[in-house]
């Protein structure tokens, strides 16, 4: 470790700036994720192909189309809702009707991801794409002239971003009507549908706006990276477990809470660790590995969506 | 007869196509027989976990550490395959036993979950470790290692190998082993009270998978000559997820038939369509997708995979029953001697307490039951009625308050421990093995006192053989004890409501328990079952037997007990004999109304 380093705060700002960046995608993404299993137990592991499908589609759009970025995103979202009703509606709710247990779901989750990875595969091939920089000025803010702290319009924007979904998806939740019925149901479906709730609706709901999150993840990824490829949700997906285990399953302030952890986490590795850049894919699973083994529930425990 | 005979026909019809495709793409091409063998070792691999329930994707981990490790030893240091080999697969043992102890207390998902990681991380360590592995793109094993000479060996080998793997899966289906598997997959909970250890299987089968994974992966290296950490991606875990989940995790024959479909529909379609459709043929993600395919349709339509189609027919025409089941030894022979002597040494709850999530289930129970007796435990719903018989039976821990049995403390224990101790329960909802035989449920009771070890069951020492031909005798006169004989080769989930609760009894009987809880073991059953399960309870009390019946039939509780607790809202209201308790008119309020 390169102490000398530690002793430089514009270094040490600029890895917060980047961590705090990298932190709210993987909260955007986990979010998703963490909704999905809080509410239904379901481990969906095509959130990351939902949400590789969703930069694919931002782009088509914003570099294909020429559209702003907002219609991008927008795009995207909606893009993601679809994906993810259509997942529910071929892959989980057959299983939920036969009363298959979680790993059922887990296992059509895998199918359905791969499935949707090889046909990006097939359709998109290996080269990488890119947003236009039309959409988003590359070139970041200097605060404190050139050797200073960069921060670029594509951090600010996910930050943002995300504080608004979070707040968005809070709201929802304990707020609306809508969101009463998805905690009855994340409490105990089948006595929901007794109460005479319409689980499948509110089900299709839940997958709606965990699918616009993954749209969402998507673009933010795409303006951060700038690298658009089919097996971009492989390098997501593993991160967006260990966020959700880190922050407790189906917990939201947890995955926001633990995505923060994990960028920060990683972007510091790769600045202070020696040959970090390599070892910060292995990060999340040890992350993973110790908090299954430590604490199973989570930093913030078990709490689903009905808990907060 | 034609149209069902028909439909019968189709799994097999359909597997028989498979293999027949396999020998035919196998027959043109060496190294695609090299895979589709190497493709059979990995799906027995994951077939090894999902048997016990649990859903691991380490495979491609173990295989990568099974490759590397094989081809590094060939490579660098020379050694013949006969000895890399077998140190690989040992090698991925030892890490299976590591990181095993800890992960496979995890429950499923978080399990999956974690074995995702595992595999993910073996490739970074791949990557990061370049002057032993040769870094991303691989050692490469054509230099320095005479593979091509080696190949027709390989192919042999591999062959070999299968076909040991083939026995061993076979050899163990039939054992004790195999029937604890079994059981684990369908109800863990009552396959644990059945004393059977959960842990100590599923790290066995952990174990199993990663060896096997191991070996399938440094056939893999010397078959292919080079590697790749790609080659060890989650795809790969995924593809040998599928074999065994789209060929059937229930019986040893499922994932061969899997792999052997998902390894040749893609190269049949490619070859043989593709020439006609070239589309086709430059469709390099066809496999992939036929791999999702087959995962989706399987588990939302067939999930229990293709085997299971074949084995529901076999099942039908086989209807084992219990075969001759010599008369005369007694069925019900009393049960070993309880070890304490004073007859508070025999059960007692201290200040017993359990909360969940806030609410008081049983609070502060203090209750001694004593050998050889039938106690009644009778309540409203709710009253924690049976919390006290999972606490008691180990699949709950208490919040506070003490459980000794025999004069020792055995709160904290877990549920199959006290199970060998001599405690046995029913379940209120049943909890049979649905796909087992009625016998072979009641074999499962016997795992305790069975004690050949798996290797003796490979061995086919004459213990084996004699000790199941025992639990199988034993097993019939129990069933024919409670007048099952002539269903004891019929499906469990296929009894009707009252034979299935008699099974419970005889499964709990089969461990030889000195304490027997039953949880409303009258339930469903009409009046004539009723009095004749009354009668049977007494006569399980003649040959020492203990009881605890919870029950809601007053007429059963009051006819066979000598001593009836009553819960209301976690606590005991009152205790004494069937007429004091009739009598009692704090009872009478709580519990059995006021008219």
């Amino acid at each position: 470790m390169d102490l000398t380093l530690l002793a430089d705060p514009v270094f040490l700002a600029q890895n917060v700036v980047d961590g705090v960046a990298r932190g709210a995608l993987y909260a955007v993404y986990a979010m998703g994720f963490t909704l999905i299993f809080g509410v239904l137990d379901i481990i969906n592991l095509a959130h990351a192909a939902t949400f590789m499908w969703c930069a694919f589609a931002g782009w088509l759009v914003m570099s294909q189309l020429g559209l702003p970025l907002p219609l991008g995103l927008a795009v995207s979202m909606l893009a993601g809702a679809g994906i993810a009703v259509l997942l529910e509606l071929l892959a989980f709710r057959p299983l939920r009707r036969a009363g298959s247990d979680r790993l059922a779901s887990m296992i059509s989750s895998i199918g359905a991801s791969l499935i949707m990875v090889s046909i990006a595969e097939a359709v998109f091939g290996v080269e990488t794409r890119r947003f236009p920089d039309s959409v988003l000025d590359p070139r970041p803010f200097l605060l404190g002239g050139t050797g200073g702290l960069r921060v670029s319009r594509a951090q600010i924007l996910i930050v943002a971003a995300s504080v608004i979904l979070t707040l968005a998806l809070g709201f929802f939740i304990r707020r609306t009507r809508m969101g009463k019925a998805i905690r009855a149901i994340a409490a105990n479906l089948s006595a929901s549908r007794l109460l005479g709730i319409n689980v499948n609706g509110v089900v299709v709901v839940t997958f709606l706006a965990a699918g616009a999150l993954a749209g969402a993840a998507g673009i933010l990824v795409g303006l951060l990276t700038n690298n658009i490829v089919p097996g971009m949700g492989a390098q997501i997906e593993l991160r967006g477990l260990a966020v959700v285990i880190l922050g407790g399953m189906g917990n939201i302030e947890g995955a926001v809470l633990g995505g923060l952890i994990l960028g920060l986490v990683e972007t510091f590795a790769i600045a202070y660790l020696p040959g970090g850049s390599d070892i910060k894919d292995a990060i999340a699973f040890l992350i993973l590995f110790l908090i299954l083994l430590v604490r199973p529930n989570g930093i913030l425990g078990r709490k689903t969506a009905e808990g907060a | 007869m034609s149209r069902v005979g028909f439909r019968r026909l189709v799994p097999w019809a359909v597997a028989c196509l498979i293999l027949a495709a396999d020998v035919f793409i196998s027959v043109r091409n060496h190294a695609d027989l090299d895979r589709l063998l190497i493709n059979v070792i990995l799906a027995l691999s994951a077939f090894a976990t999902l048997h016990a329930r649990m859903l691991s994707l380490a495979n491609a981990g173990f295989m990568a550490i099974g490759a590397y490790t094989s081809a590094i030893l060939a490579v660098k240091l020379g050694l013949p395959v006969a000895i890399s080999l077998p140190a690989a697969v040992l090698l991925c043992g030892l890490v299976a036993v590591v990181i095993g102890l800890p992960v496979l207390r995890l429950t499923d998902v978080y399990l999956a979950i974690c074995t995702l990681g595992f595999g993910e991380v073996v490739r970074i360590l791949i990557v990061l470790l370049p002057g032993l592995t040769g870094g991303p793109t691989g050692a490469n094993l054509s230099t320095g290692f005479p593979y091509e000479a080696m190949r027709r060996t390989q192919t042999w080998m591999i062959a070999a190998f299968l076909a040991l793997l083939v026995y061993l899966f076979w050899a163990m289906s039939r054992s004790k082993t195999g029937r604890a598997f079994r059981a684990i997959r369908d109800r863990p909970q009552a396959a644990s009270t059945m004393g059977i250890d959960i842990v100590a299987y599923r790290n066995l089968a952990f174990l199993m998978s990663a060896m096997i994974a191991g070996a399938a992966g440094a056939f893999y290296a010397h078959s292919v000559g080079s590697l790749d950490n790609s080659d060890f991606r989650f795809t790969r875990a995924v593809d040998i997820l599928s074999y065994a989940v789209v060929g059937g995790s229930g019986q040893w024959f499922g994932p061969i038939l899997g792999a052997g479909l998902l390894t040749a529909l893609p190269i049949l379609l490619r070859d043989s369509l593709g020439a006609s459709i070239g589309f086709l043929r430059s469709f390099a993600q066809l496999p992939n997708i036929l791999t999702g395919l087959g995962l989706l349709l399987v588990i939302i339509f067939l999930p229990g995979g293709m085997a299971h189609a074949l084995h529901l027919q076999r099942k039908g025409t086989r209807g084992r029953t219990a075969g001759s089941v010599e008369s005369g030894k007694d069925a019900l022979a009393a049960p070993g001697a309880a070890t304490g002597t004073g007859p508070q040494d025999f059960l007692s709850v201290h200040e017993l307490t359990r909360v969940f999530g806030g609410v008081e289930a049983l609070r502060n129970v203090s209750l001694q039951f004593e050998k050889g007796r039938i106690y009644g435990l009778i309540g409203p719903n709710g009253a924690g009625k049976t919390t006290f018989i999972n606490l008691v039976s180990g699949l709950v821990t208490p919040t506070s308050g003490g459980i000794m049995w025999q004069g020792k403390a055995i709160h904290g224990h877990r549920a199959h421990q006290i199970a060998r101790a001599g405690i046995a329960r029913t379940y209120q909802s049943i909890r049979l093995f649905d796909e087992m035989s009625a016998l072979d449920n009641v074999i499962v009771g016997h795992h305790a006192h069975i004690h050949t070890s798996l290797l003796s069951t490979w061995l086919r020492l004459p213990r084996e053989a004699r000790e199941e031909g025992e639990a199988r005798d034993q097993a019939a006169r129990l069933l024919e004890r409670l007048g099952l004989s002539e269903l004891a080769g019929r499906p469990a989930g296929t009894l009707s409501y009252g034979d299935q609760r008699r099974v419970e009894i005889a499964r709990a009987l089969a461990l030889h328990p000195l304490l027997l809880l039953l949880d409303e073991p009258a339930a469903g059953m009409n009046e004539v079952e009723t009095s004749r399960l009354g009668r049977f309870l007494l006569e399980l009390k003649d040959h020492g037997y203990t009881l605890v019946v919870v029950e809601h039939h007053m007429d059963l509780i009051m006819g066979v007990c000598e001593r009836i607790a009553v819960l209301n809202f976690g606590r005991v209201i009152a205790l004494g004999t069937p007429t004091e308790i009739s009598g009692n008119d704090q009872v009478l309020e709580a519990y059995l109304g006021r008219d």
